[in-house]
């Protein structure tokens, strides 16, 4: 059976429910959202979410205030070519508007490519290319699929960057991603192997890498990404990648210290080495 | 009490109403300026009508220019107060004229009436001001305007017209974080002039808020969209580009909208600059060793109770010396540091504040 409803309820509406929250039995204006569309799970998230980026040491320096002048969203490169605005995304905050600060982080955040146009003529001097990065920031710390979706062209990158720090290696490097490339470029990237071969420097003479950490560089920055949360935060984004690139963690740590063993008992006959250490 | 002497700096509106005012109570004036000619930065730009009033600078100013060069005041022109030296009872003020020549005068108080200047344009660099043809300051237009040539780089009055608020005031990218309170009034006063001009010009104001404050709501506001249909579009313009023909291309936000940008060309554009100390009063500060406060004006001992008297003893402040100011509030305080001085230099009235010192204690609930 229904519950009864009481004689005194309003309709859903603002201006109705701002007169008297008691009498309405309505939450107040801070804890509801009266546009709200998200489902209960969503929104529970959604408030995580916003508390976290909010509690972030950065949010309070970064975020002054604002006058809405617009000069942020008029000179903003990506604003004119997608629904994006670095204006609304500070009102939104100014408000604690959550579900409009999830939305915007789900559909809109990964519009900004990172100019700093709008934080160099903010006239209030707020930070606001650094607000986006907080808000992309969380998103992959609490591994939003739009987070996921955005990170996942970028998995080759990623692993070569969490593996030996290369962004880019000149393999990833090939015709079919640049189609503005003239014949001989394209001539040049078919024997690059060759090519690369003829290079006098070591670090260079392959092209699965950009250039060669040393073995011991590479276990120290990936411990550097594992202790620093990086790795932490790849988990929720892409478990795939985290496990791959953990299982290579391990095997290059026991490498290296079967290499230190060796070399401290005065077992280690360099000569039976590879030219690289990759190769192990 | 014969022989009491004031030394007066600057002559614009304030500086010309206290000079008036002493001689009036029979207080010998020194006066120094720096230009050529009495009437300061009104007189400098040419100014056209005064708002709210709308009625010609010269209506204003003539008549206190006039007054003062009848009434035998000893005027320094083309000259700056290179240095102060205390005495006591009074100061011997060095002036130095254009020529080099040091004079020293004697005087009891002083009135430091140095004024403002306009904000340049030109460190909002992306406005492109100075760089792209037909964007013009307030200050430059308000000389078309009373010389009757305004006439876009063509030579033809123009058809488009948009009016940019708050350049160099309210923006911590320039360290001008004050509003300088009269650009909203004169930028409206000028959309109007250039109406009563052109007629079938488009005229639009981009704002972030409208500060015609107290009487001049209806005088100004109200009246440049009934009787001249100016049109107020909400949004501050980030950057200027050199559109086809001489126009002029903006490139702003409508901020009653979300995310709408606007492209549109202008035939010209108008940057209502603010107001800033300027170099002349920071030498004058520096000599007379007055102390600034946070926005770079010259502090008053009290700006509620003693709005007209410095930190220092016998110098008195009148006019844009102390913040933002229009000529009719200039004038005003210029007979107010007359009256200030006036006390001072006969019965040696100097007023106490320790507000510089107090701090206000709350309740922390």
């Amino acid at each position: 059976m229904a519950q009864a409803k009481s004689i005194l309820q309003l309709p859903d509406d603002p201006r109705f429910l701002d007169m008297a929250y008691d009498v309405q039995g309505a939450v107040p204006e801070e804890e509801r959202n009266l546009l709200s569309n998200l489902s209960p799970q969503d929104r529970e998230t959604a408030i995580k979410f916003w508390q976290a980026v909010k509690s972030d040491f950065r949010y309070n320096e970064y975020l002054r205030g604002c006058l809405n002048c617009g000069v942020c969203t008029s000179g903003c490169p990506a604003a004119k070519f997608y629904d994006f605005g670095p204006r609304e995304m500070i009102q939104y905050m100014m408000r604690d508007e959550v579900d409009k600060i999830w939305e915007f982080t789900n559909k809109k955040v990964w519009a900004c490519v990172q100019c700093y146009t709008c934080s160099m003529r903010c006239p209030f001097n707020n930070e606001i290319a650094g607000l986006i990065m907080l808000l992309r920031e969380y998103s992959v710390q609490f591994a939003l699929p739009s987070a996921k979706e955005i990170l996942a062209p970028y998995r080759r990158v990623l692993y070569t960057v969490l593996t030996m720090g290369n962004q880019v290696t000149p393999d990833m490097i090939q015709p079919d991603s640049f189609p503005d490339w003239g014949p001989q470029a394209v001539e040049e990237s078919k024997n690059m192997d060759v090519y690369r071969k003829a290079i006098p420097v070591d670090l260079m003479q392959r092209t699965d890498i950009g250039w060669h950490p040393s073995l011991q560089t590479a276990v120290e920055m990936m411990t550097i990404m594992i202790e620093s949360g990086v790795m932490d935060s790849l988990r929720g984004v892409d478990k795939d990648l985290y496990d791959m690139i953990m299982d290579i963690y391990e095997d290059r740590k026991s490498q290296l210290e079967e290499i230190k063993e060796k070399w401290q008992k005065g077992e280690l006959d360099e000569n039976e080495l590879p030219d690289s250490w990759l190769d192990l | 009490m014969a022989g009491e002497r004031v030394l007066v700096i600057g002559s614009g509106p304030a500086g010309l109403s206290a000079t008036k005012e002493l001689r009036n109570l029979g207080v010998d004036v020194v006066l120094v300026e720096r230009e050529s000619y009495l009437g300061g930065t009104p007189k400098k730009l040419k100014y056209s009508l005064l708002f709210p009033e709308l009625r010609p600078a010269s209506e204003v100013l003539d008549p206190l220019i006039k007054g003062v060069e009848s009434s035998g005041v000893k005027t320094y022109m083309e000259s700056i107060v290179e240095g102060v030296k205390d005495e006591g009872k009074g100061f011997t003020v060095s002036i130095k004229d254009k020529s080099g020549k040091i004079t020293n005068e004697k005087v009891n108080a002083i009135i430091a009436a140095s004024g403002f200047e306009h904000f340049d344009s030109r460190r909002k660099y992306e406005y492109g001001y100075g760089i792209i043809p037909n964007i013009y300051q307030i200050s430059d237009i308000e000389r078309m305007l009373s010389e009757n040539k305004l006439v876009t780089t063509k030579g033809v009055p123009p058809k488009r017209v948009a009016i940019l608020l708050c350049v160099g005031s309210r923006d911590a990218t320039v360290g001008n974080t004050y509003c300088s309170r009269v650009c909203c009034a004169v930028s409206t006063k000028q959309a109007m002039e250039i109406k009563e001009r052109v007629p079938d010009a488009v005229v639009h104001i981009y704002y972030m808020d409208i500060r015609t404050y107290g009487l001049m709501e209806d005088k100004l506001y109200w009246k440049s969209q009934l009787e001249y249909r100016v049109g107020y579009i909400r949004g501050r313009i980030s950057e200027f580009m050199r559109g086809p023909n001489d126009t002029v291309i903006i490139k702003g936000e409508d901020t009653m909208n979300l995310n709408r940008a606007l492209v549109v060309p202008y035939d010209m554009v108008i940057l209502a600059n603010g107001m800033e100390l300027g170099l002349g009063s920071k030498q004058v500060a520096k000599a007379l060793g007055l102390e600034l406060e946070e926005h770079g004006f010259v502090k008053p001992i009290d700006p509620d109770r003693l709005p007209v008297q410095s930190t220092k003893k016998g110098i008195f402040l009148a006019g844009a010396i102390t913040g933002p100011k229009t000529i009719s509030d200039s004038i005003t305080e210029g007979y107010a540091a007359a009256m200030k001085a006036y006390e001072y230099v006969t019965k040696g009235v100097w007023d106490e504040s320790d507000f510089a010192k107090k701090r206000v204690e709350v309740a922390h609930h």
